[in-house]
This record gives structure tokens, sequence and C-alpha cells, in this order.
């Protein structure tokens, strides 16, 4: 047990250090994620309201379409959003279940 | 801490199509390989595409399996997310490479790609794999295929925020990883590290890299893929489904003003399997083909252009001037079309595909001591006799990285590689300088020839 402890603490305390020596590209990414965070609320919010294209979202939330294409192609692979079949040239996307966002 | 050291017949460089081919060649011969790759898996830019031309064959269906017997072969040790740092040679006349295996972060012995870290791990990222246009996370599988199956941490896009370690069931992430040094010894190299595309930008009138929905060839190839970015041929402006698809040839070969003055072989051929391709997935799209002249010199492949002609693209002679875009992103080519009185027209596509080249990327004079020819790749000084063979003794050439040419040369040219390679430790190995080949006693008597 007390080995266990022990292991967890030494880990989260390579993790600190290791977060230390990295610590230009984490505090990049760190930026990047938020970036990203904020846009993917942005598209969640728009997609409450049921199967969207990717320039009725874009028109939605005021985002570049090329960008909401990558986030819904994003989401779409880890399971996020799922294509529901087309309206005109477009395919439709919706949210997956909620407990997955 | 004296680095590990392996000895081999024959170190490959490269496991693309040529490489994996090379290598596989040499050790059913029963010499022993080290394949040395620099990506996280083995595969090259065959297992990136659609199909292949001139048989329409799904590229996944027959690279995977090679990619698997290379893996499997007990005479090949398999390397891959390696850095060769340098080449020298020994006293007996063999080479030795210096090699750092980099960190994947992930223990590959115990890692079985179940893919719950990459689930968890908050960070997206362009994938190259897919052009960009897909995604991978900061600790993923490289893609579905891969070989090895296994994940890695791409550690300069991590937070260091250890969920996936958290989640991993067998415990296989390990941040603690460092770059480890290996010593390859080896009797022969052979070099197949391949080509890279011309750059998508390289002729800024075209708009590449700047107009969305002017992509590359290579893009199409994940387009079309059922593993693909979007599963289906959209554009990348806003996922329309293109209507209409134009081909720019000789976006990239062909041109002084690129420093590429030579033919890629290649472009004119995969824009016509693209073309037939796109008329299947999207049967009502008007596809053009804008071009200099078509070279389908291989076999069958004259039958294949006039498939195509006869499935309706059209091919238009002409030479592509300028492509700009309209307000929706169209782009717009102006184009002389040298059958129509030479007249100058533009036209409004839905997505324009430029045919880029082939172009050698990797320059193997500092570490391998080979020369290069004037235009980039490795060169062959005896090409009508020993097409295989570079400017050192002892380094043969395999695939792309000697000139442009499609996966049949390759696998053509891997073969006849590993056959040159076989006969140089035959005559400098076991029955000359006394080198590694690592064969039964019997079998040695059979094979050798010297
Ligand atoms: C858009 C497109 C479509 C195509 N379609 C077809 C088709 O339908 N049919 C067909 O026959 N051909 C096709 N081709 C051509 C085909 O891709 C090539 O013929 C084939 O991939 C060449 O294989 P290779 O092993 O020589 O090179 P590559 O596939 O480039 O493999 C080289 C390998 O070496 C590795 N490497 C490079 N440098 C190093 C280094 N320093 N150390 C270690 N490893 C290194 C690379 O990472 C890579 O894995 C197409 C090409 C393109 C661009």
């Amino acid at each position: 047990m007390t080995d266990k402890k022990e292991d967890t603490k030494n880990r989260a305390a390579m993790l600190k250090s290791l977060r230390e020596k990295h610590k230009e590209t984490v505090e990049k990414t760190q930026a990047l994620l938020k970036h990203n965070q904020s846009i993917r609320k942005q598209i969640r919010q728009a997609m409450q309201s049921g199967p969207m294209t990717v320039p009725e979202v874009a028109e939605a939330t005021g985002l570049p379409s090329d960008r909401v294409l990558w986030h819904v192609t994003a989401m779409k692979k880890y399971d996020l959003v799922r294509e529901v079949g087309m309206s005109g040239e477009y395919y439709q996307y919706e949210l997956a279940q909620k407990e997955n966002q | 801490m004296a680095p590990r050291t392996i000895k081999v017949d024959a170190l490959v460089v490269g496991g693309g199509i040529a490489g994996m081919q090379s290598a596989l060649d040499l050790a059913d011969q029963g010499y022993q390989v080290a394949l040395v790759e620099k990506q996280p898996s083995i595969g090259g830019k065959m297992i990136e595409l659609s199909k292949v031309f001139p048989t329409l064959d799904c590229c996944s269906c027959i690279t995977t399996p090679k990619m698997s017997a290379v893996a499997h072969n007990s005479n090949i040790q398999l390397f891959t997310y390696c850095d060769i740092q340098s080449v020298d040679k020994q006293g007996d006349g063999r080479f030795v490479a210096q090699v750092i295996q980099k960190p994947r972060y992930v223990d590959i012995e115990t890692c079985t790609a179940c893919r719950q870290c990459e689930y968890a791990c908050p960070i997206d990222l362009p994938h190259p794999f897919d052009q960009n246009l897909g995604v991978h996370r900061a600790i993923y599988v490289p893609f579905s295929t891969a070989v090895p199956q296994k994940a890695l941490i791409d550690i300069d896009n991590c937070i260091l925020c250890g969920k996936c370690e958290r989640v991993c069931p067998v415990g296989c992430v390990d941040f603690t990883q460092q770059p480890e040094e290996l010593a390859i010894e080896a009797t022969a190299i052979v070099l197949a590290t391949g080509f890279e595309i011309t750059p998508t930008d390289a002729k800024a009138e075209y708009g590449g890299g700047k107009l969305l929905n002017v992509v590359n060839a290579l893009t199409v190839e994940r387009l079309l893929a059922p593993t693909g970015p979007y599963g289906h041929v959209l554009r990348p402006s806003d996922g329309k489904e293109p209507d209409s698809i134009a081909y720019i040839q000789c976006a990239g070969s062909r041109d002084k003003s690129l420093g590429v003055e030579y033919c890629s072989r290649i472009c004119c051929m995969y824009a016509i399997k693209q073309s037939m391709l796109i008329s299947g997935a999207l049967p009502l799209a008007d596809i053009a083909i804008y071009y200099m002249d078509i070279r389908t010199f291989g076999k069958g492949y004259d039958q294949f252009y006039q498939t195509a002609k006869a499935m309706g693209v059209q091919f238009i002679k002409g030479k592509v001037a300028k492509i700009t875009e309209d307000e929706n992103q169209n782009p717009i080519v102006r184009v002389e079309l040298i059958d129509e009185g030479s007249q100058v027209v533009e036209r409004q596509h839905d997505m324009v595909v430029l045919s880029v080249g082939m172009v050698s990327k990797y320059d193997p004079r500092t570490i391998y001591d080979v020369n290069v020819a004037g235009d980039g790749f490795v060169d062959t000084p005896l090409t009508n006799v020993s097409p295989c063979v570079t400017s050192r003794p002892g380094v043969f050439v395999s695939g792309s990285a000697a000139g442009p040419m499609d996966i049949v040369d390759s696998i053509v040219m891997a073969g006849a590689a590993a056959a040159e390679a076989a006969a140089y430790i035959q005559a400098t190995g076991p029955n000359g300088h006394g080198g590694g080949r690592s064969i039964a006693a019997g079998e040695e008597k059979e094979l050798a020839h010297a």
C-alpha cells in the first residue's frame, strides 16, 4: 500500500519535472487546447438544434467552414458526432450521446 | 555503456514497398536483415494510397500483408522510429551504422493498441498521414494498419496531463523513456529511402497551399481511401461533395522553373486512376484532366487510359497558366485550349487536383558517401548493366530512391537490389572477409556462387 502511494507520488513528481523540462511546448499546446475547446463549445451549441451541415454550423457560429469541417472530422473520428444522411451536396452531422462530450 | 550491437548481413534503410521487398527477398534467401524506418510505421507512401493502377487493387489489402510479412519474418529485425546518425566502414570491410531509437513513450512490448489512451487524450492535431485533413491525438496509433500496431506520444504536442497513463489497462505509457543508441553491423546496405511529392505550393500561380480547394494528388488518395479523413470525397473548404473536378498535369514535373525538368512517370497514371475512382464514388461528377501529353508506358497502362476515356473522363490538351478562386472558394482555371485554336478560357470547378511530381527528399551523401545524380536521386553509374549499384561498393539502391518510379518498377528493382546485395555478401562475406552471413552451413554451399 505504501509502495503504491510512493509510486503515485513519484510519478506525479516525474510528470511535474517533465512539464518543467518541456515548458515551452506544453504551454504552446495548452494554448491550442484552450482555443480548440472554445471552438468545440460553439460547434456543440450550434448543433444542439439537430442535424446540420458544415456550412450551416459555420453560418451559426461565424467560424470559417474549413475549420468547422476539420473539427467535425475530429469529433466524428472520436465518436462525438455522427453522420446522418445528406442535405443537398452536404453531409449532415449530429451530436453523439451527451455523456461522450 | 556501449550501445547494443546488432549483427546482420544486410541493412535496409527505408520501409516503403521497395525496402520491404528488398528485405523480404534477402530474408527468404536466408540472409539476416535489419530494416530501419524513420517513421513509427513501415509502409511508406504506398500504404497511404487508396487503390493502385493498373489493377485497381485495394492498396491496404496488398500492402498490409507485406508489412506483416516483414514484421513476422524471423530473418528480419525491424527498427521503426529510428534515425541513422552515421555509417562507417570497419577494418573487416563491414559497415557499422550508429542508430538512435527515438522514444515512443509507450512500451512497445506491452501496448495492445487498444487506443483507450487516444480516446482519453484531449489534444487533437492535424494528421500528416491524411495530408492534415484528418486528426490524430497527442498519443496515437499512427494509422489503422500500422506495423508495428503500437501507440506513441507526440511529445512536442503533449501537455503531459497523464490522462493516457491513467486509462492504459496494461500500464504501457512511460514518460521516462529516453532515446536509445544502437549499432548495426552489416556487410551490405540497401538504400530504399523513397521520394517526396513536389511541394503543393511550389508553383505560386496554381495557388496550392493557399486556395483550400486546390489540393495535391496524395490528398485525393486519402479522400478516396475507405479509412480517409471524411470517409467520402468531399472538398476541404466546406465539405461539399464536388460536382466538377479538374486535374492539372505536370504540376511539378517537366518544369524548368521548379528545377524539376524530368517526367515523374506516375502522374498521368495516378490521375487517370483517381478519375476512374471518383467516377465510381460520384457518378454524376464531371472530371477534366488538363494535360500536355499523356504518358502511359507500362504494361496494360494504355488500356487503362482508353477505359477512362470510355467512362467519360474528359482529356483536355492545354497548359494551365493560373488558378484563382471565386467568392465561394470555387477554383477558376485559366487555360489555353490547344485543340480549340489555342483560345484562352477560364473554367470554374469545385475542386482542382495538382498532379504533383516525385522529387528526392533524402540526401544520402553525408551518411552513406554515395553520389547523387543531377536530379537529386541516388546516382546509379551502371544504369544499363546493374541499375541498383551505387557509386560506393556494398551500398545498393532500391525503388524510388533511385528516381521516379511506380510500384511495379519499385518491386522489380527491390528484387534486383536484393540479388546484387546477396552477391556482394557472398563475395565479401563468409567466403571473403568472414562477414556475418548467418545461414545453416549446408545451405551455404548451395547458395555460394563465387
Ligand atoms: C498520389 C500518388 C499516387 C500513386 N499511385 C500509384 C499507383 O496507383 N500505382 C503505382 O504503381 N504507384 C503509385 N504511386 C507511386 C508509389 O507511391 C511509389 O512508386 C512507391 O511508393 C515507391 O516506394 P518506395 O519504397 O520507393 O518509396 P516510399 O514509399 O517513399 O518509401 C520510402 C520509405 O523510406 C523511409 N525513409 C526515408 N528516408 C529515410 C531515412 N533517412 N531513414 C530511414 N527511413 C527513411 C520513409 O519514411 C518511407 O517509409 C503513386 C504516388 C503518388 C504520389
